[in-house]
């Protein structure tokens, strides 16, 4: 499952990430940016109904609500 | 006047004759010319043809008779019946590959001409041999350099380094069927993929009209048969869909495919992805088209490939992968020609730290310090000059930042944004009821596993 959580950057700022449980213990991250390739192919899947996405709080998104939410990142 | 071959002038049959005199003991006689065979020579003693190989035999400039010819001046002759030995030198572009003995073939195998790296498997940082289950619709690397993609529902897959492995190597990539899908989905995908980096395809000049035709080599084995099908893509707009045969099953075959190179559509000759090569595993229709040519598509696959996905418990392998420029396939080579060169390629798009040996209860990865009660930064310098400034992060729950005797268990690890570069990376910690502007050990605080990961993928 891919889990949207919110990081402060340097300056105080809020960033988002996808992380990503890998395996009973470990996990991937990444930065929700324009240019990361695995955002890239993450969106995609998204869009094509082929990946879930959850909230901060754990709650998985319907297929649309994970649409419309990602149609609003880069 | 043209002519095939040598140069009649100096191939033509040079007659010549040279004698010796017989002393009754003497047996052995140097010849003025170099012969290979007995038949190639006519030795007379006393005016008596003699037997080849009865009566003498050849090696090089001498001839050596079975018997001392009697005394006599000039009463042994040898008459030179072939033409003679000369050096000839190929004109240019006349020896071909296949021209050239099997043993030159192995000390011609250069390294740097192969733009697969790991091709053969050997590397697995981050899986070390341990099976991965292909359970989504995320790429996922098992070898290194090698990823999968599956679908989050309908068939799955495992994958996994293996010691399985052709004469010659010592690992393979297997993958086996543990859910069948049998009727798939127009647009569904079970894929292997390798990336090559556009900085090593460059020199190809695809999407030109000097496009380079290269050849794709490697080692398949399967517990099916049939027609298989692959592709080699830019990710969007152009594809070579191509076939491959597996007539045998359980029995390593050697394939190679030969692609003239792509005069159209774009191609990466940067950081970014230059070639994808995909090898399917159950494609569908949307995405698999006609083998042997190139489309404005993208395409994983060849339409009416064999689908490994569809039979359970099914395996396939493969390892020994090499893309050179040109129409033949030659010796397999690692793309670094060493270990330790091919794993620094390798770190260039994932590099990680750890895993700690089980009797390291504090494995120390790095030195970081706190920006506030729930967060820590941690620099990690990169071995090698990645791709780019790392994409991704891996790590497992056992990390801990730890100081004074105490374990702050980290919850979640994210790249520090603009805190990447391709020579060091800033990550963030976060965890619960640290001090603000304090230092910090990240650790992998239990015994076993701790390990963090930085990728820099394509």
């Amino acid at each position: 499952m891919n889990k949207i959580v919110t990081v402060k950057n340097l300056t105080g700022q809020d960033t988002y990430h996808i992380i990503r449980q890998t395996g009973e213990e470990s996990y991937t991250s990444f930065p929700i940016q324009a240019d990361n390739p695995n955002w890239i192919a993450l969106k995609t899947a998204i869009l094509e109904d082929k990946a879930q996405l959850q909230d901060a709080d754990g709650n998985t998104m319907t297929a649309e609500q994970a649409k419309d939410f990602v149609k609003e990142l880069p | 006047m043209s002519y095939l071959g040598n140069t009649p002038t100096t191939q033509s049959f040079i007659s010549g004759t040279d004698y010796f005199n017989g002393t009754g003991a003497q047996t052995a006689f140097t010849l003025s010319r170099t012969v290979a065979s007995v038949n190639d020579i006519q030795a007379v003693v006393n005016n008596v043809v003699q037997v080849p190989n009865d009566a003498y035999t050849i090696s090089g400039t001498t001839i050596t008779f079975t018997s001392a010819p009697s005394s006599g001046t000039n009463n042994v002759y040898v008459r030179y019946l072939s033409t003679t030995t000369q050096a000839i030198t190929p004109s240019q572009n006349t020896v071909s590959w296949s021209t050239l003995d099997s043993n030159v073939q192995g000390d011609l195998g250069i390294s740097f001409k192969n733009k697969i790296i790991n091709g053969n498997m050997v590397i697995d940082q981050r899986n070390a041999g341990a099976s991965v289950t292909i359970n989504s619709a995320a790429w996922t690397y098992v070898t290194d350099r090698f990823c999968f993609l599956g679908q989050a529902t309908d068939g799955v897959f495992t994958a996994q380094q293996s010691s399985t492995s052709p004469a010659g190597f010592n690992n393979s990539l297997l993958v086996t069927v543990t859910t069948a899908d049998a009727s798939i989905g127009a647009s569904q995908i079970y894929t292997l993929r390798h990336t090559i980096e556009g900085f090593n395809t460059a020199d190809l000049n695809w999407g030109t009209a000097n496009a380079k035709t290269v050849t794709l080599s490697f080692w398949v084995r399967s517990s099916l048969t049939g027609t298989f099908g692959g592709a080699l893509n830019n990710e969007g707009t152009r594809s070579y869909p191509f076939t491959y045969s597996i007539s045998a099953a359980n029995t390593w075959e050697y394939k190679t495919i030969t692609i003239p190179g792509d005069t159209s559509g774009t191609w990466g000759t940067t950081n970014s992805h230059g070639i994808r090569i995909t090898w399917g595993l159950g494609v569908g229709t949307t995405y698999s088209g006609t083998a042997g040519a190139w489309a404005g598509s993208e395409y994983f696959s060849a339409t009416g490939a064999t689908s490994v996905i569809g039979t359970l418990n099914a395996t396939w392998y493969i390892t020994g992968v090499q893309l050179e420029v040109g129409t033949q396939a030659t010796t397999f080579t690692t793309a670094g020609g060493s270990y330790g060169a091919e794993l620094a390629l390798c770190q260039r798009y994932y590099f990680k730290k750890g895993p700690q040996a089980s009797s390291d209860v504090r494995y120390g990865i790095g030195f970081s310090a706190s920006g506030s009660t729930t967060t820590a930064y941690i620099n990690v310098t990169l071995p090698v000059n990645m791709r780019t400034g790392p994409t991704s992060v891996d790590w497992n729950n056992t990390l801990a930042l730890w100081a004074g005797g105490t374990n702050f268990q980290v919850t979640a690890i994210t790249i520090t944004s603009s805190g990447a570069s391709v020579t060091d990376c800033l990550l963030t910690c976060t965890t619960s009821g640290i001090t603000g502007e304090k230092a910090f050990q990240l650790v992998a605080w239990s015994s076993g596993g701790g390990f963090l990961g930085l990728g820099a993928e394509l």
